[in-house]
Formats: C-alpha cells, sequence, structure tokens
C-alpha cells in the first residue's frame, strides 16, 4: 500500500473518541491491576472477571489511550523497538527505515478468529505473482508492544486460547506452517474479561494471567450518580469531555513512564521474598509463577508508588491481585478474592498465647519497619503448613456436601441434602463422543454438517467443506509452474484442497427430569437421589456438557433450569429443590420432551440425554387415563424420538416390596436402567478427593 | 426489483409499549436497542419495519459498503473493495447521499461468515487478490439489526453479535482476511419466551425491553382485522390515508431529537434512578446509564425540558425488567414500581426482625 499507515492510524484513533481512563469512576482495582501491567508487561496481562456493565471493556481502551507513544519504524509490520530486536525487514532495510512515534494499538481478539490470522500464513498474492513464499504477519505480530484484548475470553476456542497464551508467555511467535517457517517478537499485554455466569476458564488458562481482579458494580450512590453524569456527559460531547480529562489523563501516563524509569532501581528486602513465598504455601498455590508475579507486582506498585523499596503493604496488595485466581480449592468452584490482613490475623491468632506480648511487639515493629522480622518467620511457617493441612479439608466438605438446611427458604415443602457425591459409571452417551478433542469442551461436528465455528484447515479430501482460504495459499506458490487455467488465474490441483476443520460448542445436553414428589422423600430417597444428580452434574461439568433440569411433583412439572452451561446454578437449583406432594409422571414427561424439542431445534445435530429420576409410582395423570398407564404411554411416544437418548435411574428403594415401575418405564422410553447403586464407577473414589 | 410495501407505523393498532420503545431507540440510538417479548403474530415485525420507514434521512458515503458516514473511521476503507471513494477520502470528502436508515434482517439461519464479512472468494480465484466481502454487520451499520427469534440463534453467532454491540466495531480476522469496520446499530430483536430464554449477557445489551401479548380487546381487534384487509387489497391507498398520521410521527421524533440535547436532570433524578437500581439489584452499572438516558427520552417525546419522576418510572418499565437478577425460570417482570415497592417492604421487615 502507497500510503502512510500511521497518518491512517493516527486518523482512525481520533475518530472514535475513547472514554477517558481518569474518568471512570471506582473499580480501583480494575484500574491498579491495568496500570502495573503497563508499567511492567512481564506480569503476564490481566484477567477481569466480573458481572456485565462493570465498565470492563471501557477501562481496557481506555488504557491504550493513556499509554505513552512508542517509537517504531514506519511501516514494519511488526512494531519492532529500534532500539531492541529488530525484525528481519528492519534489518534489512539498513536503517533506512523512518522512525516515528505513534500511540500504543488495542488490538482486540474477536471470537471468532481463525488460526492462520493469529498467527500468520503464507501471502498467497506475493506467492502467485512471484512464487515465492512469503509470511503475512497476523493478529500476533500487530499486537507486538500493544495490548491484545479478549472480551469473553471463557467462550474462545481453547485451542486459540492455548496459542495466544504461548506466545505471551514467552514472547515470540513461532510459526511453523504451510512451508513457512518464521519466528517473530510479539510482546504483548493480554488482558481478558469474562463472566462468570458463562462458565469459567479452565484452570490452566487462569493459572497464565498474571493477575486477576473481581469486579462489581458500585453500590455508592455518590459514585452512581457521578458515573451516570459522565457517561451523558461523555455521550452528548465526547471530544469536550475527553478534553476535561487530558490533564488527569496525562497524570496517569506520567506516572507510569516516571514509574518505568525507576523500575530496575526498586530494592526488594530479601526476607520479603521469602514472605512471599510463605504466602503462597499458605494459599496452597500449585507452581512457582505465583511467587514471581507477586514479585514483579509488587515491584511495579512500589515504582508507582515512586518508593525506593519494597514494603510488606506492596506484597500484600499485589499478593491480592496475583493469588485471586490461583488459590484453587479441591472443588472446581470460583476462587475466592483472599484477604490478605486476615491472612496475617490468622497467623497471629494461631500462635501460643504465651507468645502473644513478643507478637504485640513485632506487629508495631512490622507498622514501622515493614518487614517481617525473621523470628517471626518460622512461626508463621509452622502456623501456615498447618493452615496447608487444614484448608483442603474443610473446602472439600463444603464442596461436597454444603450446608443448605440454614438456607432459609420460604418453602414449606422438605429440602433434602444432596447424598453422597461419587464417581460416576461412565455412562457411554453416544458413539460420537469419542470424536472429542483431547480438550474436551468441545466437540467436532459431524462431516456431514458445514456448521460450527471454522477453527482451522487441515489436509483431509474427505470432506466437501472447503476452506478456500488455506486452499489457495497452498496452490499459490505453484502458479508460475502450473500456468494458467481457462476461467481463472488461480490453477488448483487436487492436492492443494484444504477443508475446514470446525468446532462447535459441545452438543451434549444432559436434562435431568427429577420426580420431586412426597414419595422421594421418605427413607432418604431424595438425599441418594439429588447425590446421584450432583454426580452426573459433576461429570457433566468436567465433559462439559450443557445441562437442564425439570422437576415434577404436586400437579405440575416446572423447567427449573433451563438449558445452560453452568453446572453451578444447576448445582444450587438442585439444592433449593423442594419435595413434597403427589406424583404426575407422565407430565414431567412431557414437559421434559417439549424442553428437549426445544434444544433440537436450535441444535438439529444434538445429541441430547434425559436422565430421569424417579420411583415410577406416578398418581396424578394429565388426562383421564390411570397415571400410570399415562406415563407410559407418553413414554412410548417419547421414544420414538430417536435423537434423544433416555436414562432412567430407579430410586426406588431395595429391599421393600418393589413395584418394578421405573424399569417398565425404562422399557417403554427404551432406555438405559439403573438403580442409584448401580451407577457409582467401580472403583469408588470420591469425585471431589480425585481432584486434588 | 420491486419494492415491498410496508404497512404504515400509524395503523398499527394498540402494542403502545413496544410503539413507544422504538421512537425511543429512533430518537436516542444511545439506548442501543431493544427486545421486544412476545408471542406470535402481535405486529413485532411489522412494527420493526415499519419504523424505519418514517425514520428522518441520514447522510451516508454514496455506495459505501460499510454505510460510512462521510467523515468516519476510515480505516476500513484502506481494504475495501471499492476504490475509488478511498482516493476520494484521501483528498477530501467523499460523495455523499440522502437516504432513509436501513432494517437489516439476521436470519436465525445465519452464518458466521455472512454476519461478519469473508474473503471474496470469487475475486481470490479470478483475479488471485484479496479482497474483503462485508457481511450482515456492514450492512447494519447506522441503521437497525433486525434479529427475529434471538434466542434461537446459533451460540457463535450470538458471540459476535455481541461482541459488535458492545464495541461498536465488528473485527474478523478470519478465512485469510483481516479487517475491522464500524458497526454500531439498534438491535431490535423480538423473541417468543416460550422457546427458552436469552443468556444474560445479550439480554444487557439490549437497552430496553417490553413485553407483549395479543390484545384481548374485541373492538381493537376487528379494527386490526379492518386494516390489514385494506392494506392488502390496496397497500398504496392505505399508505395515502395514513400519509398525514405517519408524517407527524416522523415530525414528532425529529422535534424530540432536537430536544434531547436541551433535556436536564438534577442529582435528585439522579439518585433517584440509582436507587431503583440498587434497590432491585440490578447487575453492573449499564442500568443505571440506559434509564437515565430513557427518561431524558421520555422527556424529550413529551416536549418537556427537564425529567421528572413519571419519566423514572416509566423509564424503569422500559429498561429494567430484563436486568433484574432473577432465578432461570423466573419470568420477566414488567412491573418494576410494584415489584420496587415489594423488595423495599422485605427489606424493611427483615429490618424490623
Amino acid at each position: 500500500m502507497n500510503f502512510n499507515a500511521s497518518v491512517i492510524e493516527k486518523k482512525a484513533a481520533s475518530g472514535r473518541p475513547v472514554f477517558p481512563f481518569a474518568a471512570i469512576e471506582g473499580q480501583d482495582m480494575m484500574k491498579l491491576s491495568l496500570i502495573l501491567n503497563a508499567i511492567d508487561p512481564l506480569i503476564g496481562g490481566v484477567l477481569i472477571r466480573g458481572e456485565k456493565g462493570t465498565a470492563k471493556s471501557t477501562a481496557v481502551r481506555a488504557l491504550a489511550a493513556v499509554l505513552p507513544e512508542i517509537e517504531v519504524f514506519e511501516g514494519c509490520a511488526y512494531s519492532c523497538d529500534p532500539c531492541g530486536e529488530l525484525c528481519d525487514n528492519c534489518i534489512n532495510s539498513n536503517g533506512s527505515a523512518v522512525r516515528g512515534m505513534r500511540p500504543v494499538r488495542m488490538t482486540t481478539l474477536p471470537l471468532n478468529s481463525t488460526e492462520d490470522m493469529i498467527v500468520g500464513s503464507l501471502d498467497f498474492e506475493s506467492a502467485i505473482k512471484s512464487g515465492k513464499r512469503v509470511f503475512q504477519p497476523g493478529l500476533l505480530a500487530r499486537v507486538n508492544r500493544g495490548i491484545l484484548y479478549i472480551d469473553e475470553v471463557n467462550l474462545l476456542d481453547d485451542h486459540i486460547v492455548d496459542i495466544i497464551l504461548d506466545s505471551s508467555s514467552s514472547g515470540y511467535n513461532v510459526v511453523e506452517r504451510e512451508g513457512i517457517s518464521y519466528c517473530h517478537q510479539s510482546e504483548f499485554i493480554l488482558v481478558g474479561t469474562m463472566n462468570p455466569e458463562e462458565g469459567d476458564l479452565r484452570p490452566q488458562f487462569i493459572d497464565r494471567f498474571g493477575l486477576c481482579v473481581e469486579v462489581k458494580g458500585c453500590t455508592d450512590m455518590a459514585t452512581r450518580i457521578r458515573l451516570m453524569k459522565h457517561r451523558e456527559e461523555f455521550d452528548f460531547n465526547p471530544h469536550g469531555f475527553i478534553e476535561k480529562y487530558t490533564e488527569e489523563n496525562q497524570q496517569v501516563r506520567e506516572s507510569i513512564i516516571n514509574a518505568r524509569e525507576i523500575l530496575d532501581t526498586i530494592i526488594m528486602p530479601k526476607n520479603l521474598k521469602k514472605y512471599i513465598s510463605e504466602l503462597c504455601l499458605s494459599k496452597n498455590v500449585a507452581g512457582h509463577r505465583a511467587d514471581i508475579i507477586i514479585q514483579r507486582a509488587a515491584i511495579a506498585l512500589t515504582a508507582l508508588r515512586k518508593k525506593r523499596e519494597v514494603t510488606l503493604d506492596e506484597i500484600l496488595l499485589a499478593a491480592e491481585l496475583a493469588l485471586v485466581h490461583r488459590t484453587r480449592e479441591a472443588s472446581n468452584s470460583a476462587p475466592l478474592p483472599p484477604e490478605p490482613d486476615d491472612d496475617n490475623d490468622e497467623q497471629e491468632n494461631e500462635e501460643s498465647p504465651e507468645n502473644e506480648d513478643q507478637n504485640d511487639d513485632q506487629d508495631n515493629e512490622k507498622e514501622e519497619t515493614p518487614p517481617p522480622p525473621p523470628p517471626q518467620n518460622s512461626e508463621e511457617e509452622n502456623s501456615e503448613h498447618e493452615n496447608d493441612e487444614n484448608q483442603p479439608d474443610q473446602n472439600m466438605e463444603n464442596a461436597s456436601v454444603p450446608d443448605f438446611n440454614n438456607m432459609d427458604m420460604e418453602v414449606k415443602d422438605e429440602m433434602f441434602d444432596i447424598g453422597e457425591v461419587f464417581k460416576v459409571k461412565t455412562i457411554r452417551i453416544d458413539k460420537d463422543r469419542k470424536k472429542r478433542r483431547g480438550s474436551g469442551k468441545r466437540m467436532r461436528t459431524k462431516t456431514s454438517q458445514k456448521q460450527g465455528r471454522y477453527v482451522k484447515s487441515v489436509f483431509n479430501r474427505n470432506d466437501n467443506d472447503i476452506a478456500f482460504d488455506a486452499t489457495i495459499r497452498a496452490a499459490a506458490p505453484f502458479q508460475k509452474i502450473r500456468g494458467k487455467n481457462a476461467n481463472t488465474l488461480i490453477n488448483i490441483k487436487n492436492e492443494d484442497i484444504r477443508t475446514k476443520e470446525r468446532e462447535k460448542k459441545i452438543s451434549n445436553f444432559l436434562l435431568f427430569t427429577v420426580d420431586a414428589s412426597g414419595s422421594m422423600g421418605a427413607r432418604g430417597r431424595m438425599i441418594a437421589s439429588k447425590g446421584a444428580v450432583m454426580s452426573l452434574l459433576l461429570d457433566a461439568y468436567q465433559k462439559r456438557d450443557k445441562v437442564g433440569m425439570v422437576a415434577f411433583r404436586k400437579k405440575d412439572a416446572e423447567l427449573v433450569l433451563p438449558p445452560t452451561s453452568s453446572v453451578d446454578l444447576a448445582a444450587s437449583r438442585l439444592k433449593e429443590m423442594p419435595v413434597g406432594g403427589r406424583t404426575p409422571l407422565s407430565i414431567g414427561l412431557s414437559k421434559t420432551f417439549e424442553v428437549l424439542n426445544v434444544q433440537l431445534i436450535k441444535e438439529p445435530s444434538s445429541k441430547p440425554v434425559a436422565v430421569i429420576i424417579t420411583d415410577g409410582k406416578s398418581n396424578v395423570a394429565a388426562g383421564n387415563d390411570k397415571p400410570v398407564d399415562e406415563a407410559l404411554q407418553y413414554a412410548e411416544k417419547m421414544s420414538r424420538e430417536e435423537r434423544i437418548k433416555f436414562i432412567v435411574i430407579d430410586s426406588e428403594e431395595k429391599g421393600m416390596v418393589t413395584f418394578g415401575l421405573a424399569r417398565k418405564l425404562a422399557s417403554a422410553l427404551h432406555a438405559e436402567y439403573f438403580k442409584i447403586e448401580d451407577l457409582k464407577a467401580s472403583d469408588i473414589v470420591n469425585v471431589i478427593n480425585r481432584s486434588k | 426489483m420491486a419494492q415491498k410495501k410496508i404497512y404504515p407505523f400509524a395503523a398499527i393498532v394498540g402494542q403502545e409499549k413496544l410503539k413507544e420503545g422504538l421512537i425511543l431507540n429512533v430518537i436516542n440510538p444511545g439506548l442501543s436497542g431493544i427486545l421486544i417479548r412476545g408471542e406470535k403474530g402481535t405486529a413485532k415485525s411489522t412494527a420493526v419495519r415499519a419504523i424505519a420507514n418514517i425514520l428522518p434521512e441520514t447522510e451516508f458515503v454514496k455506495d459505501c459498503p460499510f454505510h460510512l458516514f462521510p467523515e468516519e473511521d476510515i480505516k476500513v476503507c484502506e481494504s475495501c473493495p471499492k476504490r475509488e471513494c478511498f482516493e476520494a477520502i484521501k483528498s477530501g470528502r467523499p460523495e455523499s447521499i440522502m437516504r432513509k436508515v436501513r432494517v437489516v434482517e439476521l436470519p436465525v439461519g445465519a452464518t458466521e461468515d455472512r454476519v461478519v464479512g469473508t474473503m471474496d472468494m470469487e475475486h481470490a480465484l479470478q483475479k488471485g487478490e484479496k479482497r474483503i466481502e462485508p457481511g450482515i454487520l456492514a450492512e447494519a451499520h447506522r441503521g437497525i439489526l433486525y434479529v427475529d427469534e434471538v434466542n434461537l440463534l446459533d451460540d457463535h453467532v450470538v458471540d459476535v453479535l455481541l461482541d459488535s454491540a458492545a464495541m461498536g466495531v465488528n473485527t474478523v480476522e478470519r478465512e485469510g482476511v483481516s479487517f475491522s469496520h464500524p458497526a454500531r446499530f439498534t438491535l431490535v430483536g423480538t423473541m417468543n419466551p416460550e422457546e427458552g430464554e436469552l443468556r444474560p449477557q445479550l439480554l444487557d445489551r439490549f437497552g430496553l425491553c417490553v413485553n407483549i401479548s395479543g390484545i384481548s380487546n374485541v373492538a381493537q381487534r376487528v379494527e386490526i382485522m379492518k386494516r390489514r384487509i385494506d392494506f392488502d387489497k390496496d397497500p398504496d391507498g392505505f399508505i395515502n390515508k395514513w400519509s398525514d398520521e405517519s408524517e407527524n410521527i416522523a415530525k414528532e421524533i425529529l422535534t424530540a431529537k432536537e430536544l434531547l440535547e436541551k433535556v436536564t436532570y438534577t442529582d435528585r433524578e439522579l439518585e433517584e434512578i440509582a436507587k431503583y437500581c440498587v434497590d432491585l439489584e440490578v447487575d453492573g452499572h449499564r442500568g443505571d446509564i440506559i434509564m437515565l438516558k430513557a427518561a431524558r427520552t421520555i422527556a424529550a417525546m413529551r416536549g418537556k425540558s427537564a425529567i421528572d419522576t413519571t419519566d423514572i418510572e416509566e423509564a424503569s418499565m422500559l429498561a429494567l425488567p430484563h436486568r433484574m437478577r432473577k432465578l432461570p425460570l423466573q419470568e420477566i417482570r414488567s412491573d418494576i414500581t410494584e415489584l420496587r415497592k415489594k423488595v423495599k417492604s422485605q427489606k424493611q421487615d427483615m429490618v424490623n426482625a
């Protein structure tokens, strides 16, 4: 292109007004974490978790605008630092390239990106014209020395996340594809946002983000009012509003520049280094990344505060940002924000009483001279080890058998605990389950369907889903040799054809239909049933299935939980499920069918699974037939939909006079039949224990 | 292509909430769209198509595939297949035309590449050059994006839609092309709640939400039938008959648009708005912001120069129903004021106890 790219960029940047960073109300932790990363990009990015409408995206966009401009060679696709490592192009130019300043780029990674565009690929235009293989830089090149922003990072394809995190941690993008071998610098501040309601990130991914903040809406009235005013003012006169905050933005910018300058001179006292490791140990953090990140963040924070030496205060604040997502309980529950102050209190409280006096002294000392004196450390260590042993156990108990008896529900019906949670026997849901990729989160669609997200291209001719872009790229280098075709410029041979590899969110959908009638309440059957459902839910979580729940009792069936991927939500619905009343099995079945049908409309390729937990003793009918007969009739009809797989879990107690109604139901549905007891995997390993 | 005749907006019987919500969005596009929840055959689609027809004309770059305003973000023009106007931009202002805003429909079965845009394969094969082919999001820029049955949309298309609606920009990094273009549109979605709910993330992106149902008043039902038959028999005549009224609405919209900037508010009203959201435990701050915008727009529509409590109350009915934290199956309530009273008294009880 024959025009000045940076002029266009500047023009474009000024075209779309950005809400000023300094004008963002509240959310101090989020702003701090972004600034720390701006000071020292090696901190490794931020993950912002929080509810919608809390200025997550606004803050990230605003950050790019306050960052100091960077020096680049004009036209360099990799934004090389003229004073640092250079890319091949810049080396070859032998200093003829013009240096220029430009604002830091914020690059957004769209959720539907394909692999080739992220890492870069063969430039087919030049391949066709010159027959040479030239590397065309991708998003990872453009983002060098900038900010990479991923909105809804938890919805991003696993494979893409892998690529990004790889570059982000190494600082390089290594390309080996389509006959190209290339490596270039790719250092960037990674910022991801996510809403935990939409499902969580895998722990491995979470760990790769340096810091993590939880954001919530402010409840302070005055802040809310200021916030509304700012927004309205900005919307009506963006440029005027930005002008108003130029000075404050400039202050933020200068504080970042100043902090960067003194970053290398900050002193980190030795005993504090030790304290960091102890802190990490006490939080049961896996690996050493947290230690390093706390240290970096504390140094950056000290620099920001214009101090020369790191103190306990900075460490605790840094730890708060770095440990939120790393303090892992054995369960998969959302990480709780740790309170560093508590931590100290705990340690102090747990110390033996005879040390108290000494302890007080130390406390005072601590306030005056922040580094905790060495003698205390050994004691801390002891107490922390105690914590180490106690904490996980407690957490596990909480996770496995949540205590919801004390939950204040205004339902008169009984509520039962969730019974024993166990590892579920592998229920073979469908044959094509084996097609799943290793990551297990998503499943490839069947070859006949061209649905789902195109992620990358593969060399595979069994399929008509041609990836044109990849095919052209494959054919391009040979065009000089092959010569022209009659109608098209490009001569494509069979061996060039590439097909699309698509990924789709897992289409397995588990619908639980739970009999919540009075008969289930007797003799702890409900507790056991809930335990069974919970076990299946945990299984579903690990396999990233979607779940839904229907409960039927009294005269009605209700969809307690519409299809969702949030298993947490399912678990809490399960806890709150009241029990009592008669058994309208047929109504429950028809509701189940209805929900499944909607699911099939949405995703015709999916194979939903209905798990029906009941004793089969129906005593309320929708029509005039006998309740039990009606239920069986319904079951017969439902079994005709071949896409649905049914599983009946019989909750009838063993040993008593059994009616075997659930078994009848199962055969009418052509369903697999289990007793609760049969569900357990032969090696009864507690699910929670396993994940330790 | 024969122009399809559009049923006049003014001739829609009843459904005042729906009409109000749409008009508010036209007056203030900052309200970021409306979600219409209701059963089939309640004039949802008719109203959306009709509203576009009475919209004021605005300026567009001539034949621009991205429907840009002449002085808008020109980054995308670098890679735009239309080279002529890019040349014009470099030397000044491109040729522009005045025309009405478009309603672009996103079909439920739309594939992702059609939605976001992709590489022009034909061109690539024939010329060996890369050229982008803009998608539906480009078409919808500065217009209305209408998604019928938005709750049945494929998950990955919803993600893309969310992204663009949130950022006002559509970024494409796929199938060999990389470009981004502005995509600020008024998102109008309809859904039938019986077929499943929307994800809370997407719900939050719709500024306003109205619940509508069929009309049970017999006289009105008769009127609906009459008008529909009249329209089908002689569309032109029918449109003519209603042209005065349609024009009136268009004029009202224009006046309100002008007034909007001048509508003032005090801290007291802002506090009232914030209290609403706090009382009802609305997530985040988008509720506050939208409510203020809605209240101002309502005041402007009524020709007032300051917002008062009735405007706020009405704004809450439109802006909050879909934002309250709720259990998954819980109905989306529209009687916000009532609900707030109830919540308040419950809280009071808890304090007393």
